[in-house]
């Protein structure tokens, strides 16, 4: 095992030679451009920050430099040569590999095994003492003792790191991409990462690190480069960068894309939870919530939103905590019983949880109360069936010739009408919306935001389950804001701004 | 195309397939137009015709139920054994029958609150059900039934008609519109596409599960019952590998595999040509190993087809664009 070593450092990062250059990068998936005019150069001997809100683009430019997708524009250079990565095998062999949140490990096959899994040629019998030593020699440079014969099946996450970080080597690593390595480890963890991580930046690999949280960034990067809408905003070293500058580079956008919501008069108390988590994911959240409000729910992919609204809606009970719906406090173990309290989740994924794509418009419509549909001996109704529909139609304007049509034909704006309409179709006191806008156009979006106001308006108390700060914003009373599964705070309406929500989600000390 | 087009031309291509084996049939054979060939026809095979019933919203559930031809095995061993220990024939029966129940409430449970994959699940039940039968009855073929019990498998009770087929023709209709006129119908059909979606619109998937593996099994009792009358005699190897035909009818019949889609019109086409094609081979004296090749054929092609016209037009499709 070997590779040229020592680069100098510190100091020496910016004048290193660039080993990986992306040139005027672009990727487009349908009406989003993921990645626009991206110019990124990842230096030897350099820990090179990527910050940017969900769906800046930073997992897409990983995608890209690792061989998953292809750009459509935009040329990469390794070590000054134009090179194409065709795939996750191609970006092996120049030396590119990437670590990820939960590590990618086959559990039952052994450590060493594991390390060499890609690119060991065994032959018809397997040299295991030799590669057992290869395995043993690798961790020594990383300064890990593991066992390399035991499986790789309860390793602890962090060890299961030193294994990925240990594969990356063996694979001669010039450029290391990490994603999130820290998102699942302890603090004690993080240190030991980190050390490895730097013995690596002084062997000269360069390293790209994608973090949310802003201590540890600023902890180890040597200079930070900030991601929005798909944009490269600014790149700079790490000590010319404050968190409170990278936050403002993150959210600098225009505000006022979306109309603001009038406030409606508040109603009386709809919902308070107290106290309420399910174990491992979230906890201690507490919040009110009146009819016709609409209370936002901020934060980054993976801080628990999600989570709140399936315990309260019984798919993933809650295991500790109060809810007090209408001032009764109630247990909601199924989503039947959830329904029957009045409250109705849309899911953020309409195509594995919200709808039956092959079925009509009118049967995915009337599915969850389909008792209200049925004659006395158990048939259904089809023609009342299609009234409904054809209601729902008009109100949300879905555009469809009919309300026989199978859902999978419809746009993804119109199956998220439908979506709503389903869960409208119940009379819900509470409604939890997860991401109502996602992957929907403009005009869809426009018209699904009109309609909370309406239904707020209607008296219906809301919960806003969104990534789209500026929608939360916009659309909320009150902005709560979690981050990994801790609520951070919760702001009225006149403090929320993205300033504000995105400091709190990151986990900055919040002044105000 | 949308699936129902692609449905509609399934039950198409079946009902030519029919058309040419009658066809066939009647040029071959001066008996084959007969009441008592058309009768004899559907008797030969009565049982596994009506399991096909109730595998059809099985299948369509996303669900399978292997354990089917070993639930006949078990009812009419059960019945025979309590006859003989001297209990009344009535009361063997119902015994039996309830006996499926039971069978069919551990297939549920394993597979809707457990939530082990039903494959598993009724593999086990089809060893299971079939050992218990065996141990009640061991090697011996026991008979000697009151004749009314014999009566009801083999003498005709309405004009031509037996019992068993006035049964079929009365669930065929029965379940065609539990399926497709019925909430429970259509529950099948939503979890059989999107179990999860299911689940997250309320629908209460463990107990329409469970309910679909009771009947399942009830109903397979049922139709042991009807193979012990129609046989006289019960052994402990009674329908054994009956499943497998049962399965062939129902997916010939244009249900995927993979559940969500199907329906009762293209399962009684697949149960007629099916039938028409063993009893056409039969009267040309081709042996029993042959038609069961040929049927499995049948089955090959039920299954590339649909695959192979959907790989092909989408690669058409790919290639336009």
């Amino acid at each position: 095992m070997s590779w040229t070593a020592a680069q100098q450092r510190p100091g020496g990062a910016a004048t290193a030679p660039p080993i990986l250059e992306m040139r005027g990068i672009a990727k487009r998936f349908g009406a989003t451009q993921a990645l626009d005019d991206v110019s990124l150069t990842l230096r030897a001997g350099e820990i090179h920050a990527l910050l940017g809100e969900n769906g800046a683009g930073k997992s897409t430019l990983i995608k890209i430099m690792t061989g998953v997708y292809q750009p459509d524009r935009g040329e990469i250079l390794l070590s000054g040569q134009p090179i194409a990565i065709g795939s996750a095998a191609e970006a092996q062999r120049h030396g590119i590999a990437a670590i990820y949140q939960e590590p990618l490990l086959f559990p039952d096959l052994n450590v060493a095994e594991n390390i060499f899994v890609s690119h060991q040629n065994r032959g018809v019998v397997t040299n295991w003492r030799k590669m057992f030593r290869e395995a043993e020699a690798i961790l020594a440079t990383l300064g890990v003792t593991l066992d390399v014969r035991s499986p790789a099946r309860g390793l602890t996450l962090a060890a299961q790191q030193s294994v990925e970080i240990a594969k990356a080597i063996s694979l001669n690593v010039r450029v290391l991409i990490m994603d999130e390595p820290t998102a699942s480890l302890s603090a004690h963890e993080v240190g030991q990462l980190f050390r490895l991580v730097r013995d690596l930046r002084d062997q000269g690999v360069a390293i790209l690190f994608v973090s949310h949280r802003m201590e540890e960034v600023f902890q180890i990067a040597d200079s930070v480069t900030v991601f929005r809408d798909g944009r490269l905003i600014s790149t700079r070293p790490a000590a010319e960068v404050s968190p409170q500058s990278a936050i403002a580079d993150m959210v600098g956008r225009e505000m006022g894309l979306f109309q603001r919501r009038a406030p409606a008069p508040k109603g009386e108390k709809l919902l308070s939870v107290q106290g309420l988590g399910r174990t491992g994911v979230f906890s201690d959240v507490s919040f009110d919530l009146h009819r016709g409000e609409v209370l936002g729910f901020a934060g980054l992919i993976g801080a628990g939103r999600t989570d709140i609204g399936l315990a309260l809606f019984g798919i993933e009970p809650a295991t500790a905590g109060q809810i007090v719906l209408n001032g009764k406090t109630e247990t909601i173990r199924s989503p039947r019983q959830a329904m029957s309290l009045g409250v109705a989740y849309v899911s953020e994924d309409r195509r594995q949880l919200g709808l039956s794509l092959p079925m009509s418009i009118s049967a995915n419509i009337s599915l969850p109360v389909l008792s209200r549909y049925l004659t006395r001996l158990g048939l259904i109704r089809t023609s009342q069936e299609r009234d409904t529909a054809e209601g729902f139609r008009k109100r949300l304007s879905i555009r469809t010739p009919n309300v026989e049509l199978p859902v999978a034909k419809l746009s993804g704006g119109n199956q998220q009408k439908v979506m709503l309409s389903k869960w409208l179709n119940t009379h819900p006191a509470l409604l939890i919306l997860d991401e109502p806008t996602r992957g929907i156009d403009v005009g869809a979006k426009a018209e699904v935001h009109a309609m909370i106001g309406e239904l707020a308006a209607e008296g219906i108390g809301i919960i806003l389950i969104s990534s789209d700060l500026p929608e939360v914003l916009a659309m909320s009373d009150r902005v709560l804001v979690m981050r990994e599964g801790r609520q951070m705070a919760i702001l009225d309406g006149g403090a929320a701004t993205s300033q504000t929500v995105m400091t709190a989600a990151m986990g900055q000390e919040f002044a105000a | 195309m949308n699936i129902r087009a692609r449905l509609l031309r399934w039950e198409t291509l079946l009902l030519a397939m029919l058309v040419v084996i009658a066809g066939l049939n009647i040029a071959y054979s001066p008996f084959y137009l007969g009441v008592g060939n058309i009768v004899n026809l559907f008797q030969l095979s009565i049982e596994k015709i009506i399991v096909a019933l109730i595998m059809t919203l099985i299948i369509i559930c996303g669900e399978i139920d292997l354990s089917v031809a070993s639930v006949m095995g078990l009812a009419s061993c059960v019945t025979a054994w309590l006859f003989q220990m001297g209990w009344p024939m009535p009361w063997a029966l119902v015994a039996a029958l309830a006996v499926g129940g039971v069978a069919g409430l551990i297939n549920g449970f394993w597979t809707a609150y457990v939530g082990l994959p039903s494959l598993a699940v009724t593999l086990a039940g089809l060893i299971g059900y079939r050992g218990v039968a065996r141990i009640l009855v061991e090697d011996r073929a026991i008979g000697g039934y009151p004749l009314w019990f014999n009566n009801l498998g083999q003498q005709p009770q309405f004009g031509p008609l037996t019992i068993s087929i006035v049964i079929f023709l009365a669930m065929f209709a029965i379940m065609a519109v539990v399926l497709h006129r019925s909430a429970l119908g259509r529950l099948v059909y939503v979890m059989g596409n999107n179990l999860q979606a299911a689940r997250y619109s309320g629908v209460r998937v463990r107990r329409v599960k469970l309910l679909l593996f009771v009947a399942s099994s009830m109903i397979a009792a049922l139709a042991g019952l009807l193979y012990a009358a129609r046989l006289g005699s019960v052994r402990g190897d009674m329908a054994q590998g009956f499943e497998l035909d049962v399965i062939t009818m129902v997916l010939l019949g244009g249900v995927s595999i993979f559940g969500g889609s199907g329906n009762l019109l293209g399962v009684g086409l697949s149960i007629l040509v099916i039938l028409n094609l063993r009893n056409g081979m039969g009267l040309a004296d081709i042996t029993g190993n042959t038609q069961t090749s040929v049927i499995g054929a049948l089955l090959i092609l039920s299954v590339l087809v649909p695959n192979m016209a959907r790989m092909i037009h989408t690669r058409w499709k790919g290639r336009e664009t």
